[in-house]
């Protein structure tokens, strides 16, 4: 069961642990993690769950698939290369104390 | 599945409230209102539905498409159009859905289709902008949206006429609720002609891929069938005319209304997205859509029994004053808050990036940018509700019905 920390644009910080399998989309939305609208429920056709992986971690959590990675153009908030749609992104033990930053702004 | 049969009678304990279909249309808003105080959950028999209203309630409900299922008996969709991806749910849902939806990604719009889209707006323009006057509806919008569409599903034989016609007789059909026959009739003619145009389109995308829906739905990966291309692409033309075509005259008809408003817009282009988002949310252009129970299921502080039939009416959501302070007011400064004008969920409109981009990045900046001293003909008003130049019309789909303006012609 892997935890992983949201950063809040106001600061705060929310500790969630998720199953290995589920998305971190899914683990954010299922504890009221504010500020990840998630709007297309996870098919990756609406970049309201867009997030920045913790610089340090990057490596760990990989880079875009090829959808995304169209989809990431057009986030809200800028696009940084530490993007990623928090619904394309898989937990495992392997992601165990991954960070995340929620961004200002998803629509 | 939703094996259970519909129970078309009012939940246990619902509230029943009698809400007269023609005040609905003139302006759902301040009954939509009262139900978000009063009855959150009610059924209202001249709907045959429960309608939910709460922007919270609404987001639970399109949070579990397992329980509030897209699968709607009886559903007049399902009589016009046939099996479609709008009234499946997953996995069948996803397979159709994966299939037609590469085309209206955000950067295929911008690589494949934006040229196409602009010059079309700006063929329509030159048509009329010696004129000094038009109906910006349908002299402007319709075309430039119905054309657009045409291109994106790859209906190269089919003119702009055709499709907007082919819509507003599917439109009709789809709420013929006092099944009339002549109704049924035209939607019959219409989607036998788009079968027709379908099935020429697919052979040739067969041989030669064109990048558009069509030619995607054939190319599948999963196989996909050339009936269900067929049923797939009439509710595209059903949906796909008049939401961008609505968002378009409702934003322009907001802007004329507001003249420090739209001096702000055309200083800072950049703001013609929020421009579509807030008009999106403020008169969102469908405004609600259905779903049947799979299982018994507590909202809205009653329990629904499964086979209950639902009306999640996204656009008394998108006026929740919990959410949006003064929801009832056009305002580009609000706080930003999602709203719910393109659905949730597995079934988020699949149009939203085509529409996005055709009305926020072209038909308004190219309107407003050529169009010189435009404004709402017969005297400009200080009014939303209407006038002269237009009025807004629908509760289901709402839009303006006209929008006549004037301009100094060059
Ligand atoms: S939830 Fe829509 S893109 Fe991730």
């Amino acid at each position: 069961m892997p935890t992983v920390i949201f950063q809040l644009p106001d600061g705060t910080e929310r500790k969630v642990t998720a199953a290995s399998g589920t998305v971190l989309m899914q683990a954010a939305v299922s504890n009221g993690v504010q500020g990840i609208v998630a709007e297309c429920g996870g098919n990756a056709s609406c970049a309201t769950c867009h997030v920045y992986v913790d610089a340090a971690q990057s490596e760990l959590a990989g880079g875009p698939n090829d959808v995304e990675d169209e989809m990431l153009d057009f986030t809200a908030a800028e696009r940084r290369p530490t993007s990623r749609l928090s619904c394309q992104v898989q937990l495992s033990d392997a992601l165990d104390g991954l960070v995340v930053h929620v961004p200002e702004e998803q629509v | 599945m939703s094996a259970v049969p519909a129970v078309t009678t009012a939940a246990p304990g619902a509230p029943v409230v009698d809400l007269d279909l023609a005040d609905l249309r003139r302006d759902p808003y301040p009954a939509y209102a009262e139900l978000r105080r009063t009855a959150p959950l009610a059924w209202v028999p001249s709907v045959g539905r429960h309608l939910l209203t709460r922007y919270e309630d609404i987001v639970l409900a399109e949070k579990l498409p397992e329980v509030f299922s897209s699968r709607e008996e009886g559903s007049l969709l399902l009589r016009t159009v046939g099996p479609n991806m709008l009234r499946e749910d997953d996995p069948n849902h996803r397979r159709l859905r994966s299939a037609a939806e590469p085309p209206t990604r955000p950067r295929q719009v911008r690589d494949l289709w934006a040229g196409a889209f602009e010059r079309t707006a700006h063929e329509l323009l030159d048509r009329i902008a010696g004129r000094g006057e038009a109906d910006l509806m349908a002299d402007f919008a319709e075309p430039l949206v119905a054309a657009n569409l045409a291109l994106v599903l790859g209906l190269r034989d089919a003119s702009a006429e055709d499709v907007a016609n082919w819509s507003r007789a599917m439109m009709a059909g789809n709420s013929n609720y006092a099944d009339d026959p002549d109704i049924w009739l035209r939607a019959e003619r219409a989607t036998r002609a788009i079968e027709d145009a379908v099935a020429r389109a697919a052979e040739a995308a067969r041989r030669e891929p064109d990048g558009s829906v069509i030619s995607s739905m054939v190319h599948a990966a999963g196989p996909v069938d050339l009936a269900e291309i067929q049923n797939n692409v009439k509710v595209i033309i059903g949906g796909g005319v008049n939401e961008p075509r609505d968002v378009f005259g409702v934003g322009a008809w907001a802007l004329l209304n507001r003249p420090e408003v739209r001096e702000r817009v055309l200083k800072e282009p950049s703001s013609w997205k929020r421009v579509f988002e807030e008009t999106a949310r403020w008169v969102s252009p469908i405004g609600m859509y259905p779903r049947q129970l799979t299982q018994d299921h507590e909202i809205a502080g009653l329990t629904l029994p499964a086979g209950s039939r639902v009306a999640l009416v996204i656009a008394s959501g998108n006026r929740d004053e919990s959410v949006f302070e003064r929801a009832d007011e056009f305002d580009l400064d609000r706080p930003h808050r999602p709203h719910l004008a393109f659905g949730g969920g597995p079934h988020f409109c699949m149009g939203a990036w085509v529409a996005r981009h055709e009305v926020s990045a072209i038909a308004w900046p190219l309107v407003f940018g050529r169009l010189k001293g435009l404004r709402l003909a017969e005297g400009a008003t200080a009014s939303d509700s209407g006038s002269a130049a237009g009025r807004l019309d629908g509760w289901v789909f709402r839009g303006p019905t006209s929008l006549n303006v004037t301009w100094q012609a060059a």
